[in-house]
């Protein structure tokens, strides 16, 4: 494919992506020919010196690539495009001008990393990010992401759920909703353990659901016991654990000791 | 700290060998130099790295004595006058002041034989050291450290293996100090792969962590576990290294969340770490990770820690954060980070103390819970300076959930109840009890295999058994002639 051809298909996507409202499939489409455009002239993948043009075209190909995924609630292609993005950013940033979009698709990263429950590995990424820990707060790209996981790992759940409208970017939103769910489930099972029964009303509040039934719903897959003439639900309280004693590990043990105590003596 | 961790020595490895007159009577750092380098030829015509070991042991102190005229007297006085490996030595000196000594040429007694090519490197090793010290020369000592290892790779020496691993290491400071320290790494990389193949143990340990190192200074903690899953380092590297080696590991632990691991590599740095005078760079630089891994886990570290003459000043900040997480309170724990911030920074703890925050309110709620049997959400709330009531209700939740506390919410009324503590006794404390007679036996373990036994004292006990056989023989011998009765062989075993 000529690099004229290359240059007209992602003029053609540029203009889909930021046609409003976005054409997903066309994006879709064009970026699979894009991708291959890319590889025929070795900027999938960059390495060695290249023209700094084409870096700069490759990257936006693959930032819209990834917006797109988003989009297109495509979560496994959306890690593709990112870390074929780590080569741009990592071994080309003393070379490329720093691209606008960077941040917030780190940023995604990081939320995607939370709504999988992958709390190690968002850490790890937090960690080498290319701004200082203190820029992190005015960054609200990836302080959003960072004030989520803070509040979820205190059980600040109001902070949440009260956050998701003010994603800083419309693709924010997708993994928000996902990330709802998470705490739902979250909430429920601290409930279980901290409450022996709540009104239906103060149940519906604390699990943020707006009508009775989505509660209901929602009560009967936890196995809730619900009393509608009370109005209440009770939690099954789990039976008082029996302390038993471990026999067979405490014999391991023992003979362990004595073993080792042979060898000494 | 950077600098610190290279003041590492062995010291504390084999005082028992100070047999050497060396240490009765001070030598001059030129004395010692040349001692040196007639070691390092002995060690390579006798095959004994012994020597090796013990020149390099002596490098870290050397290394503060020497200055380029004392280098430069060194050799003129190793090399006879027009050896081919003399003039580039020199050239890395700059040009001499005028009063070249000539006294102290006279008093030469001139080398017995030709240098051997490890002697050079050696010498190579001291210029680079020199050159490290002033800002001004970094540029001179990355040319020279390239060509070294250039040097090292060309000759292709066993006998050079473990100056060389101290090489690598003056080479990744060389390449720290005077230029990007990224672009050392494919050549770290192919040497690390070189070392392994020869299994050449200590510039292995030596280039893994420069490697490590190299990693975790440019935050990519990803690829520092990649190679420390795909590497072994080598047990038989020296104790410097492996503290060195712990210290990474624990911090990529640290950030990978994993703080019990962790905290035990940390800790082995810190036992592995030469006595906190020699080193007190590194000494609290582990501690401050230490000490952090140790809150995480949700444990107070000891107050004696800040206590140390070392540790005392280096650590002020960190003390405080432990104050304000011990007390559980918010408002003290963010008042110390933004006042610390700067030194957090620095030491590149910063994002790991800011992960203290819900320690910090855990250990609020465990107080609370410990002292009041019934206390409102809205006092909890006022208390721990949190934001709402109704966080403080979700917050109370999980930490019944998490089992930090025991108790449950009372919705209607507002309030939390708190439970009875469990009693001490149960399966755990077996467990506890379990982990530490295992560590005891460990360490009991490690330092039967540790122990060093005299090279031919089995030869003795060779001869007894071979008198005894001995014995033996003539008994039966005797027997076959009847000489014995069956009673008296009895009696005679």
């Amino acid at each position: 494919m000529s690099p004229s051809n290359l240059n007209a298909l992602y003029n053609n996507l540029q203009q889909s992506f930021n046609a409003k409202p976005c054409d997903v499939k066309k994006c879709g489409s064009l970026l699979a020919q894009l991708k291959i455009a890319l590889i025929e002239s070795g900027l999938l993948l960059p390495h060695g010196e290249n023209n700094l043009h084409d870096l700069v075209v490759a990257r936006d190909i693959l930032e819209i690539g990834a917006f797109w995924s988003i989009r297109a609630h495509d979560v496994p292609s959306f890690d593709r495009y990112f870390s074929q993005l780590q080569t741009f950013y990592t071994d080309y940033s003393s070379v490329l001008p720093p691209s606008k979009r960077e941040l917030p698709i780190r940023g995604l990263n990081l939320i995607r990393l939370l709504t999988q429950n992958r709390i190690a590995d968002f850490h790890t990424t937090l960690e080498s990010l290319p701004i200082r820990a203190e820029a992190i707060a005015d960054n609200p790209y990836i302080s959003h992401p960072v004030n989520l996981e803070r509040w979820l790992m205190e059980g600040s759940y109001s902070k949440v759920w009260n956050a998701r409208e003010e994603a800083p970017a419309e693709e924010y939103k997708f993994f928000v909703d996902s990330l709802m769910g998470t705490i739902r489930n979250e909430i429920a099972s601290c409930e279980e353990t901290a409450y022996e029964s709540l009104p239906l009303k103060d149940a519906a509040t604390l699990l943020f659901f707006l009508n009775q039934s989505d509660l209901l719903k929602f009560a009967e897959q936890r196995g809730w016991q619900i009393d509608l003439a009370a109005s209440t639900i009770t939690f099954a309280k789990k039976a008082e654990e029996k302390a038993e004693i471990p026999k067979e590990k405490l014999i391991i043990a023992c003979l362990g000791y004595a073993r080792e105590l042979e060898q000494i003596v | 700290m950077p600098d610190a961790e290279a003041k590492k020595t062995d010291k504390t490895e084999d005082k028992s060998k100070t047999d050497d007159s060396k240490k009765e009577e001070p030598m001059t750092p030129l004395q010692e130099v040349k001692h040196n380098v007639s070691l390092i030829d002995r060690a390579v015509l006798t095959l004994e790295p012994r020597f090796i070991h013990r020149v390099l042991r002596t490098l870290t102190s050397l290394r503060k004595k020497v200055d380029d005229s004392i280098i430069r007297t060194a050799i003129e006085e190793i090399y006879p006058k027009d050896h081919p490996a003399k003039k580039p030595l020199v050239s890395w000196l700059p040009e001499p002041t005028m009063d070249v000594d000539t006294a102290a040429r006279l008093s030469i007694t001139i080398s017995l034989q030709e240098p051997t090519p490890e002697s050079e490197v050696y010498l190579r090793l001291l210029i680079l050291y020199n050159l490290l010290s002033s800002p001004s020369t970094y540029e001179k000592a990355l040319e020279l450290a390239q060509t070294t290892v250039e040097k090292i790779q060309n000759l292709n020496r066993r006998s050079m293996d473990p100056i060389a691993a101290k090489v690598w290491y003056a080479v990744e400071r060389a390449y720290e100090l005077g230029a990007n320290l990224a672009d050392a790494r494919p050549l770290f990389l192919a040497a690390q792969r070189t070392a392994a193949l020869r299994h050449d143990n200590e510039t292995q340990a030596s280039l893994i962590n420069c490697l490590l190192r190299n990693y975790v200074y440019y935050n990519l903690y990803d690829q520092a576990d990649k190679l420390f899953s795909k590497t072994t380092f080598p047990t038989s590297a020296g104790n410097p290294q492996l503290a060195r080696y712990h210290y990474y590991l624990g911090r990529i632990k640290a950030v990978q969340l994993n703080y019990s691991e962790a905290h035990s590599n940390l800790q082995q740095a810190l036992r592995r770490a030469p006595p906190p005078k020699t080193a007190p760079g590194f000494y609290q630089a582990v501690h401050k990770f230490f000490i952090l891994v140790e809150l995480l886990m949700g444990d107070i570290p000891e107050r004696s820690l800040f206590r140390h003459p070392v540790l005392e000043k280096a650590l002020s900040a960190y003390f405080e954060i432990v104050k304000a997480v011990r007390s559980g309170s918010l408002s003290q724990f963010q008042t110390t980070l933004s006042k610390h911030s700067a030194q957090f920074e620095a030491d590149r703890t910063y994002t790991l103390i800011v992960r203290l925050r819900q320690n910090v309110i855990k250990t609020g709620i465990r107080r609370l819970s410990l002292s009041y049997s019934r206390i409102s959400l809205r006092d909890i709330c006022v208390k721990l300076h949190l934001d709402s009531e109704e966080d403080a209700e979700y917050i109370v939740g999980k930490a019944i959930r998490d089992g930090v506390i025991e108790g449950r919410i009372v919705h209607e009324k507002g309030w939390m109840e708190c439970g009875s503590q469990k009693s001490g006794y149960g399966p755990e404390v077996s467990e506890m009890f379990g982990r530490r007679v295992t560590f005891c036996l460990d360490l009991h373990n490690q330092s039967i295999k540790a122990m060093r036994y005299p090279l031919n004292a089995h030869r003795k006990e060779l001869a007894a058994a071979e008198g005894a056989r001995e014995r033996e023989r003539e008994l039966a011998k005797e027997i076959q002639e009847g000489d014995l009765d069956e009673d008296d062989i009895g009696g005679d075993f």
